[in-house]
């Protein structure tokens, strides 16, 4: 069964004449364990798929289910849970706490939930030692570079052992450096740790580490493919006209 | 520790400079609350202490009910009560004392020397004791004898109604006298005759039997009594303790005020909070947090706030309440031989300066906590933007208005209702209008902020008019202690004006007038025998002479000053302010039956009309008169007071002395002589001040501006929470502009601009609060007015010309104080690590 599923997906916003189709009847699905990256033009509707793919905003049509339960039947407390303990997030502009420290902003999921302080932390020091930050766990954001916040970000999002990984262009604001770091990172996270990642970026060489690539545009799928690789990734891109 | 507590501690913790200007506000209002709290109850509970302290062993004490003095004889038949040992007549008496006098009050014992020593023991130091059938001697306090300097035989002027009386000494006390008190004591004839009162008493005190039921014993005294007499322990009802309770009242509103003002700036707090942690919030609920988590963590952060800022205001306020205990010891002892001791914090104080202390604080935050709440996840995904403003300000405003055009009517129908809701629903129209507003308030400031501080203010402008519900909400703090102020000064004016325009038309219509030292205390003045007021008419060159007479009294049973006046005389000298039908010859009714003039504030307050027969306790009993009038002369206009014939007061009240003269010139007499004749005939009367209409008129001008000096001292208190107000809305503004700020300066701003950039979004700050401060104000002042003639007390509306200019000053030089700080901070910021400000 799917993680999640989308069908005949629609977000339309404003309203009259002023409205715009951010999506237009769009159907996807990811299945436990799978690498997919979303790309097309900006303001193709990436970013709204993964809204609310994530439950973090309701569609005007269509269906959405997690785990083969529908969204529409949730209340804004059992999006959160499902949030909390399915979905991890990993943000463009990074979204750290800045007054906690490395190893406090990683458990906050853990926290939220109720785990002891204990436990959370000693589950957010796994994790940050296996993102490589094993020397900065008590350092705070604003003592920590790009890479290294979104690294923190990143084990934030693994925390829990969510089923399913949503990253916002999650290297848009980072050097190439930083950039191939992540990348590495969330390859890691589909092919060692087993986590299903739905990602949304620009960057061909990080939608490269991805098991299909979806090409958005004007809120539609124009294509959907299946690569191994830097050089399918290329040509998939190629083929929808991209580069 | 709950992830709700860490990071409202630590967020609280990270922006130390906001954290302690957000608390400052909270500190004092807790400050002003608790420490007046504690003050005044205990300067309270050291007066009462003297009080009894003065009563000595005293078991029970009789009073009349109207309040006046009595027949002494009265004590006898208190004596003749089973189980009472003994009882003693005393008429006691404060003296105001001459300007050349070492003290500046007395309080003058008239004792039965035969009974009094079975009451009280009078532990003689020096001299000897008063004997039954002494005539002009005096024994005096310990403490009066020191101050005065004199010894046993030397001599003791006392003011009386006949001209100034001289006593020999003939003992002083051993024991030091009760603190506060300067006792002279004197038989109770001499009393008596020094007061004009005949045979009478102010009081009888009485001791009883040892191992009687007391409470048996003083039913049986209230038995043999009547309800003409009040029967009991001593009740301290001094004008010094109703002083004392009224200004704890006012400290305790200000106190409120100021945390009002804590709890405006809470508000601004936490919006600005809220609107830097949109990005935060977002991101919490994305990775899990629900609703009330969001909730919860601004409100554990207001609660720590609360607690701190109470924490901190507790203490302020003990030590300001020793400070001016320490502080003011020295004046006490002084003018009233009074010692205050340690201030003894009640439990009350102390639960009322947390409640409202937390109180406001987490109320004030509450608003934007739920607004926070109400935060969607993908605001985390959104790129960081500034603060996002309030949509429903357009139907606010609009709401505003409705309540504006709804108050103009509520101001304009005079009604009284209508005058508080109209004045209360001004200023929330205009709190809720002030976003709409903040753009063109500014805007219409600009030509003249922009003059001095040129490109500085542009960018200060549009800054300001980016956050108009920031600017509003400061604004509105601003405006409403302006408002206060300016109608505070509003109504001092109005007073004062109706006051010198009553002097020009009404009692110096008199051309002379002898005043008591203190005009409003019928209690403390000796007064003046007739002797003197046919001297006074006999001056060649006075035409006309009118004098008041004071006693007390209760009229249905609420307390009231019953003043006689000659119904022929007194409209030939000054007349009154009539209500409804009422006019000058109405005082000539007075000269028969019994009929009475209420004035206009105790009208109001007891719903007295023309034609209505009320009870008057008299010392005879009740007795049933009719009011011919409603008026007021002006300077009793504020106290409850009612006008009754002097034919009438010394048949009903026993009172014969003359409080106050009124004299008029013949046609064509000289003045200076005359006046110089009268000032001969007054001289030996030191409780009377002799003036004329000019002289008058100048000394009510200079004690009119000391009042004054003393209200724009009020002003400066009052002013304080605009000054935090202002500071935390420049100092919010610097933090949230950081990056902004750092961007200028890598741009190219020097550091002189950026301060002036600063200082010139103060200004603009200060021009929308003073505009709203000086509309509301003007408005408060105007139906403060209007509500005072409304309850019978009639002052004209003067323009609150003063209070605008004071506000208008207190608001743009606070403006300008407040942005001292911040304006210094924002120009010493490190240009990288402003760049790279989250």
């Amino acid at each position: 069964m799917a993680i999640v599923e989308a069908r005949g997906l629609t977000k339309v916003y404003g309203t009259g004449t002023t409205t715009v189709t951010a999506l237009d009847h769009v159907d996807l699905a990811v299945q436990p364990g799978e690498f997919v990256a979303v790309m097309g033009p900006s303001g193709c509707g990436k970013s709204t798929l993964l809204n609310l793919l994530g439950g973090l905003d309701t569609p005007s049509e269509g269906t959405i289910e997690i785990d083969g339960e529908p969204v529409a039947d949730m209340n804004d407390d059992q999006l959160t849970m499902l949030r909390r303990r399915r979905f991890g997030f990993v943000f463009q502009f990074f979204n750290l706490i800045p007054v906690l420290n490395a190893t406090e902003n990683a458990a906050l999921p853990l926290t939220l939930d109720g785990v002891s302080a204990a436990e959370a932390r000693t589950r957010a020091e796994e994790w940050l030692r296996k993102v490589g930050l094993e020397d900065r766990m008590r350092n705070r954001p604003d003592q920590l570079s790009g890479g290294q916040q979104q690294r923190v970000a990143v084990a934030r999002a693994l925390v829990t052992n969510p089923a399913l990984l949503l990253a916002d262009e999650p290297t848009g604001n980072l050097d190439s450096r930083s950039s191939d770091e992540i990348a590495a990172l969330l390859k890691q996270a589909s092919e060692d740790w087993g986590r299903a990642i739905l990602m949304v970026t620009h960057d061909i060489r990080l939608a490269a580490h991805a098991h299909r690539i979806v090409f958005m545009q004007d809120g539609r799928i124009v294509d959907d493919a299946k690569i191994n690789g830097a050089e399918d990734a290329r040509k998939a891109v190629e083929k929808v006209g991209l580069l | 520790m709950n992830i709700a507590v860490t990071l409202a501690w630590r967020y609280l913790w990270g922006r130390k400079l906001r954290t302690a200007l957000t608390t400052l506000a909270v500190v004092f209002g807790v400050s002003v609350l608790f420490g007046m709290g504690a003050l005044i109850p205990t300067m309270s509970e050291t007066f009462t202490k003297v009080l009894f302290a003065s009563a000595g062993q005293v078991d029970l004490s009789v009073t009349n009910a109207s309040g006046s003095t009595f027949d002494s004889s009265i004590a006898e038949q208190v004596a003749g009560v089973e189980g009472v040992k003994a009882a003693t007549p005393v008429l006691l008496r404060p003296v105001g004392m001459p300007k050349t006098s070492p003290v500046s009050s007395i309080q003058v014992a008239g004792i039965e020397p035969r009974t009094a020593e079975k009451v009280r023991h009078y532990a003689v130091g020096q001299g000897v004791m008063l004997s039954p059938g002494d005539r002009g001697v005096v024994l005096l306090g310990k403490s009066l004898a020191t101050q005065a300097n004199l010894r046993v035989g030397g001599y003791f002027d006392i003011p009386s109604i006949n001209g100034t009386k001289r006593y020999r000494v003939i003992g002083i006390l051993g024991s030091a006298s009760p603190p506060g008190t300067q006792e002279a004591f004197l038989t109770l004839a001499d009393a008596q005759q020094l007061f004009g009162e005949g045979n009478r008493a102010s009081e009888v005190d009485a001791t009883f039997v040892n191992g009687v039921d007391r409470t048996l014993v003083e039913a049986r005294v209230r038995r043999e009594l009547g309800s003409d007499y009040n029967v009991g322990g001593i009740a301290p009802g001094s004008e010094l303790l109703s002083s004392l309770k009224m200004a704890e009242f006012i400290f305790n509103m200000f106190g409120v005020f100021a945390l009002a003002m804590g709890g405006f700036i809470i508000l601004n707090t936490f919006r600005t909070v809220v609107a830097e942690r949109r990005h935060d919030i977002g991101m919490l609920r994305a990775v899990g947090a629900r609703r009330r988590t969001i909730l919860g963590i601004f409100l554990v952060e207001s609660l720590l706030q609360g607690i701190l800022g109470t924490a901190l205001g507790l203490l302020a306020g003990a030590g300001m309440a020793m400070g001016l205990i320490a502080a003011l010891n020295p004046l006490y002892k002084r003018l009233v031989n009074m010692t205050v001791g340690a201030p003894q914090f009640q439990l009350s104080s102390l639960t009322l300066a947390i409640v409202m202390g937390i109180g406001v604080t987490v109320l004030g935050a509450l608003s934007p906590a739920l607004a926070a709440s109400r935060i969607t996840p993908l605001e985390a995904l959104r790129p960081q933007v500034g603060e996002v403003e309030d949509r429903q300000r357009g139907r606010r405003a609009w709401i505003g208005v409705g309540i504006l055009v709804f108050s103009a009517m509520g101001l304009v129908s005079g009604n009284a209702s209508a005058l508080g809701l109209g004045s209360v629903g001004v200023l929330v129209g205009l709190v809720l209008v002030a976003p709409e507003l903040v753009g063109p308030i500014s805007n219409a400031f600009a030509w003249l902020i922009d003059a001095v501080f040129r490109s500085e203010g542009e960018i200060a402008r549009s800054n300001m008019q980016r956050q108009p519900s920031r600017a509003a909400t400061t604004a509105a703090a601003v405006m409403i202690s302006l408002a206060i102020i300016i109608s505070l000064l509003g109504v001092m004016s109005s007073i004062v004006g109706g006051f010198l325009d009553y002097v020009d038309k009404s009692v110096a219509g008199a051309d002379f007038i002898m005043l008591p030292t203190n005009l409003l205390l019928a209690g403390g003045n000796v007064g003046a025998s007739n002797e003197l007021v046919t001297d006074i008419r006999n001056t060649p060159g006075v035409n006309a002479v009118a004098t008041l007479r004071i006693a007390k009294t209760q009229v249905d049973g609420s307390p009231a000053q019953v003043i006689g006046l000659d119904p022929v005389e007194y409209p030939k000298v000054a007349t009154f302010e009539f209500s409804g039908d009422g006019q000058t010859s109405d005082i000539g009714k007075l000269a028969h039956g019994r009929g009475l003039i209420a004035n206009g504030l105790f009208a109001a307050q007891n719903g007295l009309k023309v034609g209505q027969r009320v009870k008057v306790t008299t010392v005879n009993g009740e007795k049933t008169f009719s009011i011919i009038a409603i008026g007021s002369d002006y300077l009793n206009a504020k106290l409850a007071t009612v006008y009754i014939s002097q034919e009438r007061l010394k048949e009903d009240f026993g009172t014969e002395s003359n409080a106050l003269v009124l004299a008029n010139l013949s046609p064509g007499a000289d003045a200076p002589q005359v006046k110089r004749q009268l000032a001969t005939l007054v001289a030996d009367y030191p409780q009377l001040t002799l003036y004329d209409t000019t002289s008058f008129k100048e000394t009510q001008k200079v004690t009119m501006s000391q009042v004054m000096i003393g209200m724009y001292g009020l002003v400066v208190v009052l002013a304080i929470p605009t000054l935090l107000a202002l500071l935390n809305n420049l100092a919010m503004s610097v933090i949230a502009r950081t990056r902004e700020i750092g961007m200028l300066r890598a741009l190219g701003s020097t550091r002189r601009q950026v301060r002036r950039m600063v200082m010139a979004e103060a200004l603009f700050l200060a021009s929308v609060g003073v505009t709203f401060g000086v509309i509301s104000g003007i408005v408060l002042s105007y139906a403060m007015v209007a509500a005072t003639n409304n309850v019978g007390w009639k002052i004209p509306f003067y323009f609150p010309t003063g209070g605008v200019i004071a506000a208008v000053i207190a608001g743009f030089g606070f403006s300008l104080l407040a942005a001292v700080i911040p304006s210094r901070s924002a120009a010493k910021l490190d240009i990288v690590a402003a760049l790279h400000y989250e």
